[in-house]
């Protein structure tokens, strides 16, 4: 596996907010067709990592090299081959779906023809033809998230960065976008999937990387997790790896309190 | 998406911006987009006018005109005389309010827009693009707004004075609208250096309320000013003058035109060229950090002292008997507190009634001596305060948030008629009673303490006339449609209303002819008001 060139690889990168530290030394090599389960406790700094490969925070230290380029170095080309499901559904939703996904495809260089003929497959794929032409304010959350997939996939990009992507998507939508992912692995595609739903992170992805407290704490298969003395689903791993095993006495103060009344 | 005639005019300039390393074809795409989306907005002047759902109008061009209107205010002081110091201070300070207040009441959303971060950052844009793209955003906005601001004065001044005033005109200008944009930047920056993003957009929601009450009062103010300015006084600068921007654009005019030397103009209109570009250069500098603090903008404030609810929670308990009545009296008040959009759509009518009054006092002074008024029962104007009644209770029904009614349905809320009692005693005491404190001390202080028992006979009468409005109107449950449905002729339905408020006039006006009128008046409106309440809203 490692004689191959790594896609993204990520050497000691530090980043601090003020006088606390974010990430301190964060290291990963990630790989063509790996689709990598990226987890952790709120405010481990999974965002700020994937903020920094985007280019929207700067001011790190260490070294961030995407298809063999220093993203500090080069301009902003390396873009146009990533694609990006952010966590807040930020969307420009006073335009329409078809003029939002247009104008999305257009700044990743396409051209407007092109973008709007595959903008309007693939939202009917997706089953929102119906609604192409309204704007996507009156849209219910499910379909403001599949907008935003749509809008990561539309430019056939080469590494996908996928946050909570599946956030308010009915069973099939995720069905139909699980199995999306896995062909789009297989035909060589990356993924970064960051997600606290344990689960679906367990079931796709082929590595695991566990963050907390700014450092990478787990890296490896779901298999390999397991073999190295830890037991359970995914969630309890997580459970064990985080130290955090007061759940049940945290649940049970809790319904005490509720008690109350 | 349609085409823009801003578009193919800059056009025109393809050619530098590509040699200046811009990419030409995405800096025009983002400003297309941005451009539809403002058609979709409605500015703050128009508000009040009902929403029309379906075509793409282009709002912001069709609100055009209101600003060439508020143009005409300045003609006057133009064609005045040659006292140029003093009418263009004038001139420049009303120009100066309204781009300032429109540019932060519209054009913040596009300054503060953070979505441009995690949509346009992500993608393979140049930042120099996205902030060029920008600044041209926000300069083709002021262009168009003062344009039809001051094209009709600038031709009017070109006519009247001559080219030399025009130029003057025109370079003082564009000056005013450089100082302007970096002192909005300026602004945000500071506050949100200081403050976080909720603090940021209180404040932006007071300035469109403070618009909305200016403009209205300003038709008052304008109409009347002319009466007052007099043209004999003869202007001597003084050191303070400085901190006046509107006098630095007025210097040049005294200095170029009329001939004065004094040291302070001549130091006034270099401050005009200088300030603004200084600042300019200031803003290109800070531009990278402003953009830094707009993140903020998304955090949300974690400390935030919590108010006592005071004095008000004992009156409250008085007022509202039942703990389901309570509670929402306490949610009304919260909602009517901090509720923007309600607060922008409700608070210009409390403004305009807290100046009704002193308008028909005024009108009085102007035919009247003091003498007469103080003795005249010119009070009565005080009624006119109740205007604001039935807008607000009509408005109560509405909200931005109003998906989260859902609230009431699941709750087990014994009596629906405590909803509406609860939040319109919450309306009266913490809206309604602080305005009508505020014009009933000045009222004492200009008619006398005579007055205070009438004073309170007004105020047990707002309190009926809440009632009967919200039992009249038969609205839906507070807070819950979505302010898109108020139609234009929902403020017709207002109208009615008045009359009754004319009827409460004239009751007021018979117990003042009949002996013991006045007491009599007010204990039958006192068993009128708690047998109001009791009876006439009731559940469902």
């Amino acid at each position: 596996m490692d004689v191959r060139e790594p896609i993204l690889s990520i050497k000691d990168l530090k980043k601090r907010f003020g006088s606390k530290e974010v990430l301190k030394g964060v290291q990963l090599d990630v790989y063509k067709g790996q689709i990598i389960g990226y987890i952790g406790p709120n405010g481990a700094g999974k965002s700020t990592t994937v903020k920094i490969i985007l280019g929207l925070e700067e001011e790190y230290s260490g070294q961030v090299t995407l298809f063999g380029e220093d993203i500090s170095a080069s301009s902003v080309e390396y873009k146009k081959r990533i694609g990006y499901v952010p966590e807040m559904a930020d969307l420009y939703d006073n335009l329409t779906a078809e003029e939002y996904l247009t104008f999305m495809g257009e700044l990743y260089g396409m051209e407007h023809e092109t973008a709007k003929k595959k903008a309007e497959k693939l939202i009917g794929l997706y089953g929102l033809s119906e609604v192409y032409e309204s704007r996507i304010a009156s849209y219910s959350k499910g379909m403001k998230q599949k907008i935003l997939i749509i809008s990561s996939l539309l430019h056939n990009p080469d590494v996908l960065f996928l946050d909570e992507p599946i956030n308010g998507l009915d069973a099939n939508s995720v069905m139909i976008f699980k199995e999306l992912l896995a062909q789009l692995a297989a035909q060589g595609k990356t993924i970064f999937y960051s997600s606290h739903i344990m689960d679906v992170v367990e079931k796709i992805s082929n590595r695991i990387v566990l963050l907390h407290n700014g450092q990478i704490l787990a890296d490896g298969s779901f298999e390999e997790l397991k073999n190295q003395n830890m037991e359970g689903s995914l969630e309890e791993i997580f459970n064990q790896l985080t130290g955090f095993n007061e759940h049940k006495e945290t649940a049970a103060e809790i319904v005490s309190v509720v008690q109350e009344v | 998406m349609k085409e823009f005639r801003t578009l193919l005019f800059l056009d025109w300039f393809q050619g530098l911006f590509t040699r200046l390393g811009f990419d030409y074809r995405l800096l025009r795409r983002i400003l297309q987009v941005k451009l539809t989306m403002d058609q979709r907005r409605v500015p703050t002047i128009f508000q009040q006018q009902g929403r029309k759902k379906g075509k793409d109008e282009n709002r912001f061009i069709k609100s055009l005109w209101v600003y060439a209107l508020f143009g005409l205010f300045v003609i006057p002081f133009i064609v005045m005389g040659d006292q140029y110091i003093f009418q263009l201070s004038i001139t420049f300070t009303v120009l100066i309010f309204i781009v300032m207040t429109s540019m932060i009441s519209d054009f913040s959303v596009v300054i503060l827009d953070i979505r441009d971060h995690t949509i346009l950052f992500t993608k393979p844009v140049e930042r120099k693009t996205i902030s060029l793209a920008k600044t041209l955003h926000v300069f083709i906005y002021l262009f168009f707004l003062t344009g039809s601001l001051t094209a009709i004065p600038l031709v009017i001044g070109l006519i009247n004075h001559g080219l030399s005033f025009f130029l003057l005109f025109l370079s003082g200008i564009i000056l005013m609208n450089i100082l302007i944009v970096v002192f909005t930047a300026m602004l945000y920056y500071f506050i949100l250096q200081y403050f976080d993003g909720e603090k940021l957009k209180d404040i932006i929601n007071y300035v469109q309320i403070g618009l909305s009450i200016g403009l209205a009062v300003g038709y008052q103010i304008v109409a009347r000013s002319f009466e007052f300015v007099d043209l004999t006084i003869s202007f001597t600068p003084e050191w303070w003058n400085i901190f006046l921007p509107p006098i630095w654009f007025a210097a040049p005019f005294e200095w170029m035109l009329n001939g004065n030397h004094h040291v302070m103009i001549l130091i006034l209109s270099c401050i005009a060229v200088l300030f603004p570009i200084l600042a300019l250069i200031l803003y290109v500098k800070a531009l990278p950090t402003f953009e830094k603090n707009l993140q903020k903008l998304s955090s949300h404030g974690s400390k935030k002292k919590k108010a006592h609810f005071r004095f008000g929670d004992g009156l409250m308990k008085v007022l509202s008997r039942s703990n389901e009545e309570r509670a929402f009296y306490r949610f009304a008040h919260y909602m009517m507190k901090n509720e923007r959009e309600f607060k922008l759509k409700v608070y210009p009518a409390l403004g305009f009634a807290i100046i009704m009054p002193f308008i028909f006092i005024f009108n009085g002074l102007m035919d009247g001596s003091r003498e007469d008024l103080l003795t005249s029962s010119m009070y009565l104007s005080i009624y006119s305060s109740f205007i604001v009644i039935p807008t607000v209770v009509m408005m109560l029904s509405y909200s931005g948030k109003y998906k989260g009614s859902w609230v009431y349905k699941v709750a087990p809320v014994s009596s629906r008629s405590s909803i509406y009692k609860g939040t319109l005693k919450a309306f009266l005491m913490k809206l309604f009673l602080p305005l009508y404190a505020l014009i009933s001390i000045v009222f004492i202080i200009l008619f006398g303490y005579r007055v205070i028992p009438e004073i309170a006979i007004v105020f047990i009468s707002a309190c009926i006339f809440s009632v009967i409005c919200l039992s009249l109107m038969k609205g839906a449950l507070p807070f819950s449609e979505s302010f898109e449905g108020v139609q234009q002729s929902d403020s017709w339905k207002v109208l009615p209303f008045y009359l009754i408020v004319g009827v409460f006039l004239g009751l007021h006006y018979l117990a003042l002819q009949v002996p013991f009128g006045i007491p009599g008046y007010l204990v039958i409106l006192f068993v009128v008001n708690l047998i109001l309440w009791k009876t006439a809203i009731k559940d469902q």
